[in-house]
Parts: structure tokens; sequence; C-alpha cells
């Protein structure tokens, strides 16, 4: 007995090592058991009494919209219910990769990043939409969102909603520095270099953030990468990208504290006051438009609870979008999902009556006054007219996506721009690190494994 | 755990069993039955999924239905290739058995603290131990995250008071050295308690006439130490060593989340770490299975002396 408990012990120990890499039959825990397959088997079209699921991606749709879909979805298909379930951003490749191919368990419909879609759309996990295309808006529906989503100009993903980002900054840590707001990001550098101290950052921006790194790339006009046909190629070693990335080196060096290691950075803590009053840990910093709701000075909501004022006093908060090499707004890295239906869905048919809820002029409206950029462009006027909005679109329009190779997810999993960002970051030399990077990447970009 | 514990602290003596009637065989093996089928259900197939498909080409496109063809050794061809896998294989037996005889040699020390301890202080420590223990994992390097980091953390500022203002705004876990520095720190504090209690239980086992027989022959402290304590608890030490080095082999948990607050991911990765970079993170299945395999061959490499000893005592 003493040997055979022991020996037990040690293979529990040995094969939950093993275990780490996760074989890919293992299914993953996700949350509640999805829509239940025997329920429709017969095949038939709209069948009675079923429950699709719909997998949303992070909190970033408000519980309002969430509800107004399920009701909306039990009134137009009667005996139906829609299930909503909420997967977090940084487990979702992970999530869809175990559970799509799993006609038992998938997910119906499901929200993925847009810049993730081509991972899924090439290895057939969606349901080819191309018929529904026109009906839900066709050529008005975001086209960077669209393309990103078609293999063979069959339309796998839609895009869902669309983001942005710009520049939240402290007016009056600017003006007492001295320094207005730029025209161009030769001035934006400056300005921000000016304002740094030992204390507080002039633009504060983590060494391994390439997702808003990759703006001073486009800005300068240069890529990630091109494709010729089907074949993708890195292309850091353009004379544009080189420039652009030691345009980020030099911001990066001369404005900002943060570690070369930081990425997921809750910026909007930097822009707020410290504890009593304190002056705050940096003058400027980029983030997503919703960002917004976490910085201003601290006031009561109506439950009592102790929130942010969503930068009430323009006097110490306003925005500004980030300008180009010559002037003008600098494309930016757009964010935003896109939408698809699970290849395996038992229930294909209600899960694109879904869809056609979600394309309609009504939940179109609800996302822009919710702050998220309506997929149709008829209905992006929603967003309102105030600055925030303005800035939003601007940007949006010039923004641009990280390229649609099929390798791209495994990139960011393998978080290889992180560390090519780090070590630009810290002072290492950009051509010879853009030359070593381009033969990492040009492989992966092709979904060749190492 | 409460097994491994119970196990750990049983008399290093046992008295020896007798062999019984065959009878009674068939009956234990009937009894077992049940244990085994479940462990090989549980453990067999998935070890033989691991196996095959380290064998096959198994990436996204056949996890979505794509057939998987076999391709030999192709997989460990390629990893045991790259220089990547030989960096993260000798960093994380370093790592491994600095933490494990660190940790050993904290808890024989903190053991020996307890018995010489008085009854209170000695329950004041057993306590604290057991609060350190059972501290769920996320919780504990969320705590020292929040320690190390590097604008609010109470450590650098602690430096900065000492007059030490280089550390002001410190970066710890920006360098793959003071990461793991970081790193061993956590995993020392949270597995010491176990240690220190097992060995305790061991020094129990002790007879004090033999220590003081010791004494009256003349023996320092380190003498009586190293000459007969040591000796009488050698069966807890080593299973509490090799219990050590195989749980800080597969470190995973606590290295991921401390990268997740921005770290030199590539130069801090541990097997574990790559095997789920290459598993999760690149969709390569194939070649994290490959790696799998020889972590599992390397653990049985490392725990075959003790096996081989036990059996060996079986035997006598």
């Amino acid at each position: 007995m003493k040997i055979l408990r022991f020996a037990a012990v040690g293979v529990a120990a040995t094969l939950a090592l093993a275990a780490c890499s996760s074989s890919p039959s293992t299914p993953e825990p996700s949350g509640t058991d999805a829509a239940s397959p025997t329920q429709s088997e017969t095949e038939a079209p709209a069948p009675e009494g079923a429950e699709i699921t719909l997998w949303l991606a992070g909190g970033d749709t408000p519980d309002e919209l969430r509800e107004y879909l399920k009701t909306t979805f039990a009134e137009q298909n009667p005996g139906s219910t829609l299930v909503i379930e909420q997967q977090e951003w940084g487990d979702l490749v992970t999530a869809l990769t175990t559970a799509l191919p799993d006609a038992a368990n998938t997910p119906d419909v499901v929200e993925i990043g847009n810049t993730q879609s081509p991972t899924f759309t090439t290895v057939g996990a969606f349901r080819d939409l191309s018929p529904l295309y026109d009906e839900l808006g066709g050529d008005k529906l975001l086209q960077s969102f669209v393309e990103v989503g078609t293999v063979d100009g069959k339309k796998y993903a839609l895009p869902y909603y669309f983001g942005s980002r710009y520049m939240f900054y402290r007016p009056d840590i600017w003006s007492a520095a001295g320094v207005e707001v730029p025209g161009t990001l030769g001035e934006f550098t400056e300005a921000v270099a000016k304002l740094r101290t030992n204390d507080m950052s002039g633009f504060a921006m983590g060494g391994q953030d390439w997702r808003n790194g990759i703006s001073w790339v486009f800005a300068h006009g240069g890529e990630l990468a091109t494709a010729e046909g089907t074949t993708w190629t890195s292309t850091l070693s353009d004379p544009k990208t080189i420039a652009g990335l030691e345009a980020w080196q030099e911001v990066y060096q001369k404005a900002s504290n943060l570690p070369a290691t930081d990425r997921d950075v809750a910026y909007w803590e930097f822009l707020n006051d410290g504890t009593d009053g304190a002056a705050p840990p940096a003058a400027t910093i980029m983030a997503p438009g919703w960002a917004r709701w976490s910085i201003g000075d601290l006031t009561t909501n109506d439950a009592g609870d102790e929130v942010r004022d969503g930068m009430a006093d323009e006097s110490k908060f306003d925005i500004f979008a980030l300008p180009g090499v010559d002037g003008g707004i600098a494309p930016v890295f757009a964010g935003g999902s896109n939408i698809a239906i699970s290849a395996q869905s038992q229930n294909p048919e209600l899960a694109e009556n879904l869809l056609r809820i979600i394309f309609s002029e009504e939940y179109q409206t609800l996302l822009g006054q919710n702050g998220l950029g309506p997929a149709h462009s008829d209905y992006v006027s929603a967003l309102g007219d105030d600055k925030f909005a303005r800035t939003m679109i601007d940007t949006a329009a010039g923004s641009k996506l990280t390229p649609a190779a099929p390798g791209w997810a495994a990139i960011e999993g393998a978080l290889v721009y992180e560390d090519l960002f780090q070590k630009i970051a810290e002072g290492g030399d950009v051509t010879a690190l853009a030359a070593e990077y381009d033969a990492i990447l040009t492989p992966m970009l092709n979904g060749q494994t190492s | 755990m409460t097994a491994t514990l119970a196990r750990a602290t049983a008399p290093p003596t046992a008295p020896r069993r007798r062999r019984r009637p065959t009878r009674r065989q068939g009956v234990a093996y009937l009894l077992l039955a049940p244990a085994v089928a479940v462990l090989a259900i549980g453990l067999g197939y998935p070890v033989w999924w691991q196996v095959t498909s380290s064998f096959k080409e198994f990436g996204l496109a056949q996890q979505f239905g794509q057939p998987a063809p076999w391709v030999g050794l192709d997989n460990y061809v390629r990893i045991f290739t790259s220089d990547a896998l030989w960096a993260v294989v000798l960093r994380s037996i370093a790592f491994c058995l600095f933490n494990a005889f660190v940790t050993v040699a904290i808890g024989v020390g903190l053991a020996l603290l307890m018995r010489a301890a008085g009854r209170w202080a000695r329950l004041a420590l057993q306590v604290a131990m057991l609060l350190a223990w059972a501290m769920p994992m996320v919780a504990a390097v969320t705590v020292f995250k929040w320690l190390f980091d590097w604008r609010t953390g109470v450590v650098n500022w602690l430096f900065v008071r000492a007059g030490v203002v280089e550390m002001h705004e410190h970066h710890w876990l920006a360098s793959p050295l003071s990461f793991f520095l970081v790193a061993s720190l956590v995993i020392i504090w949270m597995s010491v308690p176990f240690v220190a209690l097992s060995v305790y239980a061991g020094l129990m086992q002790v007879p004090e006439e033999v220590r003081e027989a010791a004494r009256i022959d003349g023996a320092s402290a380190t003498q009586q130490f190293w000459h007969v304590t040591v000796p009488m608890i050698r069966p807890v030490l080593a299973i509490v060593l090799l219990l050590q080095i195989i749980w800080d082999l597969r470190v995973f948990g606590q290295i991921r989340l401390l990268q997740d607050g921005g770290a030199p991911v590539g130069d801090t990765n541990l097997l574990g770490n790559f095997i789920f970079e290459l598993g999760i993170g690149r969709q390569d299945f194939a070649g994290a299975a490959a790696v799998s395999i020889f972590v599992l061959a390397l653990t049985a490499l490392v725990s075959w002396p003790y096996v081989r000893a036990l059996i060996k005592e079986l035997d006598r």
C-alpha cells in the first residue's frame, strides 16, 4: 500500500506537469452548458424551442444591449431563447479553439477580436455568411473589418463594432509647462519629452505595448507585413517601418517612465490625480475612447459609489487625436470586434436571425449611443457629435488593422511583437532587430510552426 | 495533499508486513481494481493522446477536422534542435534545484526552531505556517506583485526610506534575474510550511534518549544534528526534497501571473510556460505534446533514484 500510494502521488504529480500542454482533446471549461444538441437533430428550418448561445468578449457590450438582444430574440423567435456567455479577452482564442470544433458544445454566434478573425476563418471554423451579406448591410458595413473576415471572396466574419484610440491629456499641466497641443508627430515628441519629470511621464507608454506603438509605424507610412497572393512577408525592415519604430523608440525613451516590460497597462489611472490631490503619474496617455469613464475627478453616483466624473472639468482633462508626421491625424491601430457563426452550430437559422437583430437599425443605434462604433455606416451618427464622438470618428476613419494573416493569433499568443518592442524600448538597434524579427515573423504569418 | 502529508509523517520504520495467504491477495487485487481503472481512464487516456499527437502533425487546422498525418519524430527533431528549448530546460532545472534546496534548508531550520521553542511560540509558528500554506496561489502571487510593484510597492518604498534612493521606481520584474528572485520568494514562501511541518513530525520520532546519549558522549549541537538527527530523519528529508523538486520543476502559474504584470517573457519562461506558449499561444499542439513527453521523461529520471531506493527497502 505504501509504495502504491506513493506511486500514485508521483504519477499524479508527473502527469499534472504533462497536462500543462493541454492536449487538444481536453475540453475547455466554458462556463455553462451550451445548447443541447438533441433538440435540433431534426434539421427543421428554425427548430421550435431551441436555445442558442452567443459568446461576447469581455465587458465591452453593456448590459442594456445584452438585455435588448435577449428580449428581441425571444419575441421574434417564439419558443427559442438566447443565452449570452461572456468570455474574457485573454482566454478567447483558447476557448474558441477548444469549443468551436465540438458540435455538442460550440457557441452558435461568437464575437472575436478583428485581428483574431483570420486565424479561424482560414481553418473553416465559421459558417459562410455571403448569402446574408447584402441583407445585413452589404457595402455599407465597415469594409476593413469585412476584409479581415473574408477568405477567397467568402465572408465568414462581419464587423460587430469599431473603436479607436486617441490621446488623453492634462491641459493644466501642459499649460503650466508652457507646451501646446501639437500639430505634428515631431512636435508631440518634443512636447511630451519636455513634460517628463522623475515622478511623471510626459507620455505614459509601456515598452511592450505594440498595439499603441504601431501607430508610429502607420504614421510613417510603414506596414507590419504585406501579402502577395496568399504568401505573407514581414516588412519590419522596410525603411518606412524602421523610421516609425525609431520615432516610437525616441518618444518612449524621452517621455515615458514606465518599464520596458510593461504591456497591458491601465493608463487611465496614470492621468488621474494621486491621493489627496497629488500630481498624476503622467501628463498624457493613449487609450480607447471608453477610457473616458475611468478618468476625471472623483464624484458620487446615484448608488452612492465613488466614481470618476468622465472628464467633466475641461481645464484639467481633455483629448486630441495623435497628429500625423506632416500634420493631420496619424493612422492608429483600429480597435473593435467581428462577429461570426460557428460552422458547427446546430441552429444556424436561429443564429442568422440573431445576426439580423444585431445589424438592425435599433441595435446599431444602441451601439452608437453606448460609445461603440456601429458597423453599419448609416448609423455612425448615433455616436453623437460631442468632441469624444468626433475624435473617435475622425481617428477611426484613418485607422488601420494588423495583417489578416492566418498565423496572426499565434503571433499574438507567442508575444512576438511584445518581445520586439521591449527590445526597441530598451534602446536596441532598430535595423538589426527588424531583420532578426522579420526572419521569425514571416514563417509564423503563414501559419508555419517555427 | 492530506494523503501526502499523512504519508510523509508516517513513522519512517513501519513494521514489515507478513505475506498473506493467496486467497486474501485475490481480494486485495479485486479491491484495487476500481482505483486502477480510474487511473487508467483518467490518466492513461490523456497520456495516450499526448504520445500519439506528439508523432503527428497537429495544429489549428487539425483541431478543426483536417486529417493529422503521422510525421514520426519530426516534432521531436524540430523542438530539440531549437536553442529556445535548451535554454528553457537549463533555466528550469537550475530554478527547480535552487528553490527545492533552499526550501528544504529553511524548512529544516524552522522545524528545529519549533522543537526548541516553547509551547506558545511553537503554536504561533505552526498557525502562521498553516495560514501561509493555505493561501491560494493566485492570491499569494498577487500580494507579492503588489509588494514589488515598481511605482506603489512597499519594497521600493522601504529601500528609499532606508536611504537607497536608486531603488526609487525600480523595475523588479523587468530583468530576468530579479524576476526569478521575486518568483523564488513566492514559491519558497509558499512551500516552506509543508517542509517545516513534515520535518518537524519527523523530528518528533527521534527518541530523546538517543540525543541525550549523544550529549553525554560530548557531541556538540552541530554534531548531534549531522550525526544523529539527520540520519534518523533521512527518509522524511528524501521525500520532501523529491516532492519539492517535482513541484518546482512544474511551476507554471506563479511565473505566468508574474509575467502578466509585464516581464521579458521569452527570457523568463520555464518548461510549463514554454509548453503553454507552444500549445495555447502558437496552437502548435504537436510540438507542445513532444515537449510534454520530454518533461515526463525528465521527471521520471529525477525521481527514479528515490523510487529504486524505496523498492529496495521494501524487498529487504
